[in-house]
This record gives structure tokens, C-alpha cells and sequence, in this order.
């Protein structure tokens, strides 16, 4: 199975101690290296005002990190983590690795036209008899 | 109803410019519309044409995690503003309404106003 790439928010009550927090992302490391995947990156946004009440919360602390893996198992593991972490109140596991193929196919089909117009343009430009022999000459 | 019309003077507005092939009078319009401002010619606006916000920027892909950037394509309310409102082409509209569930799930927007 290919690599796919997986974007994980986590939102930690936000009075829980920085430690904790720490904590549960050194967890959430060991759980996915041990199943065969891996976090590329780990940033923390830090308090922020949710949308709604959750807990009867306002506030949370995002963590928002990237993972890597060519299992499944690894994420299944760490969503159910997640779910008894004590302080985790809410998460979210998105997969990326299909938008990104998405995103790369148009740019490329992007950069492919542009190169294209260019030509195109110019000898569509003068349909006129006069000027022909002249817009004939660069492309030849 | 109200669209039909605005797009007629849309048509008006082009064809105005070089006294295009359709040039009926200010009196009766094509549509023959009964009743009131059709006698005293269109009414004067131009509808600015929408555009697409995600094309301009040649957006290929729609980050949920920018709440900021999906929160003009909401109501008050919390109801995601269709195409025919916000000039969205169907594409990016489509990413569109994936980012701001995506977003809703993790509390960067909301799923209905508070209170």
C-alpha cells in the first residue's frame, strides 16, 4: 500500500498544563512509530475560541500535526488514544495525500497551457493576408 | 422572475454600447413586461458579474484549517451561502462546502449561531 498523508487536530481542554498536553503528544508519537507510521510534524496553535461550546467549553488548545503511513492500523490506534485521553476533547483525522495528487495534477495541467499559449496566440492573432508570412516566421 | 429580468438588461447594457442588433425602443422591451417601468425605459443599473474568488486566485485546493478564509461563504446563521449569492464556480464550490464541514468538525466554525 502506498504512503498516504493524514492531517490530525486534537483539541485539549484548555486548562490542562502544557505538560499534559506534551505528554500526550509524546503518546501519540511512540503509538505511530510503533505501528509503522510516522508524525512529520507537530504544531501547536495554542488556546483558541471554538465556534461552539464543546464540554461546555469556549476555549481550546489546538494541536493540529501531520502523519505518514502506509497503514491504516496507525491511524484506527491513534483516534482510539485520542478518545481516552483525558484532557482531548475533540479531534480530527483528515487524509490529504488524494488532494495533494488532486492539486498537483491541475497545477501541472496549468503550467502545461500556459506553456502552450504562447504559440497558440501568435499566429491566431493575424488572420489578415498582409501580415501571415510574418507570424509564420518565429514559430518556423 | 427577478432574475430573467436583471439578465435583459444585462443584454441591454451590451448591445446599448454599439446600437446593437436589437435595438427596441425604450418603449415596448422583448419581454413585454406588463405593467409599470417597462414604459419609462430599463431601470438603470448594471449588475456587477460575479466572479469566482477561488479562480481569481487560481486556488487548487481549499484549506479547511483557514477559518478565516471560508468564513465570508457563511451566513449569520451558519448556513453555507450558495453558488447563485457568492459568484463560486461549481468546482471550488464543491471543495468549498467539504472545507467548511471539515472546519464545523473541529470547531473552527460554527454549525448554527449560538442562541
Amino acid at each position: 500500500m502506498e504512503e498516504r498523508l493524514y492531517d490530525l487536530i486534537f483539541i485539549c481542554r484548555p486548562d490542562t498544563p502544557e505538560a499534559d498536553i506534551d505528554k500526550v503528544i509524546t503518546t501519540l508519537e511512540h503509538v505511530a512509530t510503533e505501528k509503522g507510521g510516522k508524525i512529520d510534524s507537530v504544531n501547536k496553535w495554542g488556546r483558541k475560541r471554538m465556534a461552539y461550546r464543546v464540554q461546555k467549553l469556549r476555549e481550546g488548545y489546538y494541536v493540529y500535526m501531520v502523519i505518514r503511513s502506509s497503514q491504516g492500523e496507525v491511524v484506527k490506534e491513534l483516534e482510539r488514544r485520542l478518545k481516552v485521553a483525558d484532557p482531548v476533547m475533540k479531534y480530527l483525522t483528515v487524509r490529504l495525500d488524494e488532494e495533494l495528487k488532486r492539486q498537483d495534477k491541475l497545477k501541472r495541467h496549468r503550467e502545461r497551457r500556459a506553456a502552450r499559449r504562447p504559440r497558440k496566440t501568435v499566429p491566431a492573432a493575424p488572420p489578415m493576408p498582409g501580415t501571415e508570412p510574418q507570424a509564420a516566421a518565429p514559430t518556423a | 422572475m427577478a432574475e430573467e429580468n436583471t439578465s435583459q438588461q444585462q443584454s441591454y447594457g451590451s448591445s446599448g454600447g454599439g446600437g446593437g442588433p436589437r435595438s427596441s425602443g425604450p418603449g415596448g422591451g422583448p419581454g413585454g413586461r406588463p405593467g409599470g417601468p417597462a414604459k419609462r425605459g430599463k431601470r438603470s443599473f448594471v449588475r456587477k458579474k460575479k466572479v469566482c474568488r477561488f479562480c481569481v486566485d487560481k486556488a487548487d485546493f481549499i484549506d479547511y484549517k483557514k477559518a478565516e478564509i471560508l468564513a465570508p461563504f457563511i451566513q449569520e446563521r451558519g448556513k453555507i451561502l450558495p453558488r447563485r449569492m457568492t459568484g463560486t464556480c461549481s468546482r471550488h464550490q464543491r471543495w468549498l462546502t467539504v472545507a467548511i464541514k471539515r472546519a464545523q468538525n473541529i470547531a473552527l466554525l460554527p454549525f448554527a449561531a449560538e442562541l
